[in-house]
Formats: structure tokens, C-alpha cells, sequence
């Protein structure tokens, strides 16, 4: 066995395996030493160290804490059993202290009248809070029956020792006023004083925890007797008395629960408007494959839109705006038609327009608004480099111009 | 919204989809946010509110011991047969429970497979669970299964976490046990009930 002297240590060490000694405070008895190494935070070498510093014990193949590790946490926590022992320890320890201070008036036994003081104070509130959590813990939580009435049974006796603690603090420290007062030490009455206040408080908690652990009790025993009571309508019902022994009938019969009286959930009809809907639809269709009934089955739904649905509603945008780009291009002289297409700056939003969109462009531009245009017959010649094979490419256009003012006029009245 | 003319809280409408089924709403059950539900209707304000608004509609919100139900109004209960079936098969149930080791009460959590296995290791307990009729199952686990699954759908057990088929007892469960407390037997003068307090007997 290995000793830990060093705070400092057994601090480092705690602190390496925090997510160890975290679950394993949590999971106290369950956890065995497979599962533990099963773990990525603590390698074989780790836990026989922890186990050599008598951090871990190991029983039967279950790893559990220190029992030193488990008691401080738990007093800093404020939780775990009560032990209102530890109260009559210092009580008896203060009452020798004062003895000896009654002796010999030395700093030293003073000094130890004050820290039990201030430990009685401190132990009471701490173990009272302990009571409370246990007593609700334990009606909540423990399903055994009989274990959870004498856990109750138990607390009100442990309740009752801490009361008689207190009863005998006070007595202390009244029987010790005068020798305090003798004292003139300021903080000695701050301390007593303190006591004394906090004395009264949890004393009124006691009995608060008393009507706690009272009420528990009470319906516990409640349900033992409805128990009981249940096995007795069992054996009257088995010997086929039910019915004339009791007045079963009669309470039956003033249950008004839905349930019991065969209300139905309100059932509420199907829209008409409904079955035109997406999600009418898929009803019939279900209804129409169970019952067998084609002509339900005949409309289907719309088809899934496309996923490039937005990309066709530029193109869109693109026709819908042709009109707009003509005009333009009938206002100007310089370019022809082609060229015009090629080089005209689309606006960012309909984004970048393919060398093959605008030949389209022209194409249907040439078609649907041939009256507004200037056939040349002729053709003239554009190169470019095909994007997809890298070749070079010649292209043959028509040469079209806007329609001069004049000629517009003879078109019209040829 | 009518929800907001009548100062209804927003949940109204899970109350009524739970209630009108039938179903008891309790305090510690925790599927469908059913523990909210009830701290919406404990509210005093809102159970004032609620109450007056299903009455239009003759529900009428019942109050137990942490749980809540609806009875119709005005309405006369029927079906008097089914009734009297229905609660002397709880009777059954209630009896195997109570004669259980370790006993079921409120808040308790237990898996169908140690009440079958407690069954299985005491004769009485068997004979009890067999007798139990309505169920055609043939092992007794799936009959303790069957009797759980009968006494979650009518709301008084929770099927807490399916993997693991452990069930949780509601606070709705106490209904159960008011409806046993207030029948009155009927003694032959002589025996009287000298053994009303202290052991259960098992």
C-alpha cells in the first residue's frame, strides 16, 4: 500500500482521470474492469497505476472509487447517507475542549471551541439536506415496499437523533454563556450566535421533514391497505360473491370515465376539398389499392418538378426579353444582327449566355421579326473555337440589318 | 383564433385529443409530453378556463390525486355489463400486483419479464396470472406482456423505453385504487376484520 502524502498528487492524479473518477462516481458498483479499459480515456498502464495508488479498488473483477474519494465528494455535494454521528463526535469533542478551556484559559483550547462550533453549525445544515433528498429519493425511487417503509421508518428516527443534537447544542452553549462572555472574543460570539440562529432554522426544516416523511408514510400505507383490500375482493369474487357482497356493482356503475362508459373518440368526416388536394390523392390512392377500386386510381399526381427548374426560368427570361433587344438593336446602325448577339452584355442576373444560346437567339430573332429586318443575302463568315473539342470553327451567317425608316415604309405598303 | 378569444392555453387541443379518447392525462408520465400537459391543466387559471370551454361541449375535466380525466355531462353512464368486466379483470390484475414481492405502485418501473419470472417461481402467483381471463397467450411472459400492453392503452402504465419493455406505473393508477377503496364489503357479523392492520398476505 502506497501512501499519498501529497496533496499536490493525489490532486494531479484525480485530475489525469477526471472522466474515470467522474463515472465512476456516477456509476458507483457497476462498472467492472473490462468495461472501464474498454474505455479510450484510461490505458491498461493508467489503471494499475490508480489501482497502486489505492486510488481504484478492484473486487471481483468491479472497479470502484475510494471510499476517501466517494466521502469527499459527497460532502461537498451534499449528498449520500445521512450520518448524524459525525454531529455527536464534535459535540462530544466540544464538550472536552470547554472542559479543558475551563481548566487552563489557553488560546489553543479556544481555538478548538471555534472550529466545532462552526463544524456542528455547518454538519447540521449539511446532514438536514441530506435527509430531506434521501426522503424524497427514497419514496420516489425504491420499489420495494417494505424496504421503502423502513428506509422511511429509519429517517424519522435519524430525525429525531439530529433533533436531540441540536437540543444538546443549545444546552452547551447556554451553559458555556458565561464563559464565553468571559472570553470578550468577538469572534467567538459571531460564531455562537450564528449557531443559535441556524439552530432555530433547521429545526423548523425537522419538522418540515417530519410532515414529509409523515405524509409518505401515510400513502404508502394507503396503497398497502387498497392492496389488501384488492386481495380481499379477489377471494369474494373467486367464491362468486362480488355482485352480492359488495356494492361493486353500484360503484361500477357511477364510473363516468369516458373510457369505461364506451364514448368514442368524436370522429370527424373527410373535406371534399381535401380529396383534390396532393395529399387527398395519396389517401384515395391508398383507399383505391385496399378496396380494389381502379377509377379511384386513375389520376396521379403531378410530376416531380425538375431539378433544373430555375435554369429554364432564365431562358424563359431570355425569350420574354427578345422583344426589348430587338428594339434595341433596330435603334442602332453600326452592327448586324449576328454581330450585334455575340457581343451584347446580357444583365448579370440572367448570368453568362452560351455561344449557342445566342445563335438560337439569332435564329428566332431572324424568324419571328423578319418584317422589322433587312435581308442581305449574303453571307459573311465568323471563327471561333469550339469550347467542348478545342477545334477551330468556321461559322456562315446571313447578313442582317434594321430596317431603314424608307424601306420600312415600302415593305409595309408592298 | 378562437384559442386567443377564449385565453385558451395552446395546448387545448392536445388535452382534448388525449382526454376524449379516453385516456387519463397524470402527472409523471412522460410520453407525448404528457407531464406538461398536466402542469397546463393544474394551472388554476387555465383549468378554470379549460373546464368552462369543454363543458360548452359537456366534457367535464375530473381532478384525481395528479392526474386528470373527462366524464361526459349530463349524459347517463351505459353499457353497465362491459363496466362491471372491465374493473373485475382490474381487480385481477390489481390482486397479482399486490401479491407481488416487490409491490407496484406509483412511480414504480418494473419489465413484464420479472413479474413472469416471480410467476414462475411461486404457485399462487402462477395460479393467479393463469386464471386471469380474456388472454390466449400461452407462455406467461406473454400473458404479464399482454396484461401490461391492456393496462398501458388504457393509460394507467407507460411504456417507458421499448428496447429494454419497461413500463412505469402513472400516478393514474390511483383511480384504480379509489375505485377498490370505495367498495364496501359486506361482512357476516361474525368474522369481522381483526387483520386490517400490518402484514399483506402474500
Amino acid at each position: 500500500m502506497s501512501l499519498q502524502v501529497n496533496v499536490k498528487d493525489l490532486l494531479s492524479n484525480l485530475y489525469h482521470n477526471r472522466g474515470v473518477v467522474e463515472l465512476l462516481f456516477g456509476q458507483r458498483d457497476h462498472i467492472t474492469v473490462n468495461e472501464l479499459l474498454g474505455r479510450d480515456d484510461i490505458s491498461e498502464e493508467q489503471y494499475r497505476k490508480l489501482v497502486a495508488l489505492d486510488i481504484l479498488y478492484e473486487y471481483e473483477n468491479v472497479v470502484s472509487l475510494n471510499d476517501a474519494v466517494v466521502a469527499m465528494f459527497e460532502d461537498f455535494m451534499e449528498i449520500g447517507e445521512v450520518t448524524p454521528g459525525f454531529i455527536n463526535d464534535y459535540i462530544n469533542e466540544l464538550k472536552r475542549h470547554i472542559k479543558f478551556y475551563q481548566e487552563a484559559r489557553e488560546m489553543r483550547f479556544l481555538r478548538s471551541i471555534k472550529k466545532y462550533l462552526k463544524r456542528i453549525n455547518s454538519t447540521l445544515t449539511r446532514e438536514i439536506i441530506k435527509l430531506q433528498k434521501n426522503v424524497d429519493d427514497t419514496y420516489k425511487n425504491e420499489s420495494n415496499y417494505r424496504i421503502k417503509l423502513q428506509k422511511l421508518e429509519d429517517y424519522r428516527e435519524k430525525r429525531d437523533t439530529i433533533i436531540e443534537f441540536i437540543k444538546q447544542t443549545n444546552l452547551i452553549v447556554d451553559e458555556t454563556r458565561i464563559l464565553f462572555n468571559i472570553t470578550n472574543d468577538t469572534e467567538l460570539f459571531g460564531i455562537v450566535s450564528a449557531l443559535k440562529i441556524s439552530l432555530i432554522e433547521n429545526l423548523d426544516f425537522l419538522i418540515e421533514i417530519q410532515t414529509d416523511i409523515t405524509d409518505f408514510i401515510n400513502k404508502i400505507q394507503y396503497q398497502l391497505d387498497v392492496y389488501k383490500k384488492a386481495q380481499r375482493l379477489k377471494e369474494v369474487k373467486d367464491h362468486g360473491t362480488l355482485h352480492f357482497k359488495t356494492n361493486f356493482r353500484e360503484i361500477v356503475s357511477n364510473i363516468n370515465t369516458l373510457k369505461h362508459n364506451g364514448h368514442k373518440t368524436p370522429k370527424t368526416k373527410i373535406p371534399i376539398d381535401f380529396l383534390y388536394s396532393d395529399d387527398g390523392h395519396v389517401l384515395c390512392k391508398r383507399i383505391a389499392e385496399k378496396y380494389k377500386i381502379t377509377r379511384l386510381m386513375v389520376r396521379g399526381l403531378a410530376d416531380k418538378m425538375a431539378g433544373n427548374f430555375k435554369d429554364k426560368g432564365v431562358e424563359q427570361q431570355i425569350k420574354l426579353d427578345t422583344e426589348k433587344l430587338v428594339e434595341r438593336f433596330l435603334a442602332q446602325t453600326k452592327l448586324n444582327l449576328f454581330e450585334y448577339l455575340i457581343d451584347y452584355k446580357f444583365p448579370k442576373t440572367i448570368g453568362t449566355v452560351s455561344f449557342e444560346e445566342r445563335l438560337s437567339l439569332f435564329v428566332e430573332i431572324a424568324m419571328e421579326y423578319q418584317n422589322n429586318l433587312d435581308f442581305k443575302y449574303r453571307l459573311q463568315y465568323h471563327d471561333y473555337i469550339e469550347a467542348v473539342t478545342n477545334l477551330k470553327k468556321r461559322l456562315g451567317y446571313t447578313l442582317i440589318l434594321p430596317l431603314k425608316e424608307k424601306a420600312k415604309k415600302e415593305k409595309a405598303t408592298k | 383564433m378562437e384559442e386567443n378569444s377564449f385565453n385558451l392555453p395552446k395546448q387545448t387541443h392536445d388535452i382534448f385529443a388525449v382526454m376524449a379518447r379516453g385516456a387519463f392525462i397524470s402527472s409523471n408520465g412522460s410520453r407525448d409530453g404528457m407531464n406538461r400537459l398536466y402542469d397546463v391543466i393544474n394551472n388554476p387559471e387555465n383549468f378554470d378556463r379549460l373546464q368552462a370551454y369543454f363543458n360548452v361541449i359537456r366534457y367535464n375535466i375530473e381532478r384525481g390525486n395528479n392526474f386528470f380525466y373527462f366524464s361526459k355531462l349530463s349524459e347517463p353512464n351505459s353499457e353497465l355489463e362491459k363496466k362491471l368486466e372491465r374493473f373485475e379483470r382490474y381487480i385481477d390484475i390489481i390482486d397479482l400486483f399486490a401479491s407481488m414481492d416487490n409491490k407496484i405502485g406509483i412511480g414504480s418501473r418494473f419489465r413484464p419479464s420479472e413479474i413472469a419470472e416471480e410467476c414462475n417461481a411461486n404457485v399462487r402467483l402462477k395460479q393467479k396470472l393463469q386464471k386471469i381471463p380474456l388472454y390466449r397467450s400461452e407462455t406467461l411472459h406473454n400473458k404479464v406482456r399482454e396484461i401490461c400492453d391492456l393496462m398501458s392503452r388504457d393509460s394507467f402504465l407507460e411504456l417507458e423505453d421499448e428496447k429494454s419493455e419497461s413500463y412505469k406505473v402513472l400516478d393514474s393508477y390511483n383511480y384504480l385504487l379509489d375505485v377498490i377503496n370505495s367498495v364496501a364489503i359486506y361482512e357476516d357479523s361474525g368474522s369481522t376484520s381483526d387483520d386490517a392492520q400490518g402484514i399483506i398476505y402474500n
